[in-house]
């Protein structure tokens, strides 16, 4: 999914526009506590928060995080966004929820980035997992 | 951001950068990170190793920027590997060992605010580096000392 797509998806308001917005994106992170960014997001993904400083401006730099989704409705201040101009951050805003963000990108097929497929649950799937290899 | 590089220095000689770091400058916190990512990237480092030591370095800087007075950053790029100091003068951690524990933290409200402060930071600076040691006087400050070995192949 591109940037475009998943941001008209989430019905998001462009504060500061990305470098490419028809970049690809390999997957999503949502998370407000930035040390956790920093752990686990992926290069590449786009980042719901809604953490409005420009801590989540160094924090998208240093990862490269190409956008930020602002979620709930915040506005962010002046000093987020001229760090997100500086740093070619791009900066979006929405209405939505991070939860409700987060249900309607899986949904349209934005998966969250894996290293490797999560096992699914044995008694889930159908006939069991024998002799997988 | 006062950056010291000596890019003429013989071969063997590491390349060597100083950044300082304010105190309770909360807004000015991950400067000196940035502009470490600045200096590796255009050093022709494999983008691993930039990442692991940007990541490092800001979770560094930010205890320094929350629980410090004053610090400083330094860098030292080797042909296969890269040495971090950061240092800071106030009040240093009183148990290194429990410090280290994820999830434990003893910072405010206020860094809790920034989107810090969740006590990851040790152990995400941990999982970075290929070596970390952590050492502290009580009442002088705290010395966090990392090295990255280079991920590229051709070193230099």
């Amino acid at each position: 999914m591109t940037l475009a797509g998943a941001l008209h998806i989430v019905k998001a308001e462009t504060l500061v526009q990305a470098d490419d917005e028809q970049l690809l994106l390999t997957g999503c992170f949502a998370a407000d506590l930035m040390s956790d960014v920093l752990a686990f997001a992926h290069p590449g993904s786009l980042l719901l928060t809604g953490l409005t400083t420009d801590q989540t401006i160094r924090t998208a730099t240093i990862k490269r995080v190409p956008a930020v989704l602002i979620v709930q409705g915040k506005q962010p201040g002046s000093e987020m966004l001229e760090a997100a101009c500086e740093q070619g951050v791009g900066v979006y805003a929405t209405p939505l929820s991070s939860y409700e963000c987060s249900g309607l990108l899986m949904q349209a097929g934005l998966r969250p980035y894996r290293k490797q497929a999560p096992a699914e649950p044995a008694e889930l799937v159908e006939g069991g997992r024998g002799g997988s290899e | 951001m006062a950056a010291v590089s000596n890019p003429d220095a013989a071969a063997d000689r590491p390349r060597h950068y100083e950044f300082p770091i304010l105190g309770r400058a909360y807004f000015l916190g991950g400067r000196a990170s940035t502009a470490v990512k600045a200096a590796l990237s255009g050093a022709e480092i494999d983008e691993d190793t930039i990442q692991r030591v940007a990541i490092a370095c800001y979770e560094a800087e930010m205890n320094v920027v929350l629980h410090g007075r004053s610090g400083y950053l330094t860098m030292d790029v080797y042909p296969d590997r890269i040495l971090v100091a950061v240092l800071d003068q106030g009040p240093g951690i009183e148990d290194v060992e429990l410090a280290q524990t994820p999830g434990w933290s003893s910072a405010s409200e206020e860094a809790r605010t920034l989107g810090f402060g969740a006590g990851m930071g040790l152990a995400n600076i941990k999982q970075q580096a290929d070596e970390m040691r952590l050492e502290s006087t009580v009442g002088e400050g705290v010395q966090l000392y990392l090295t990255f070995v280079r991920r590229d192949e051709n070193h230099g």
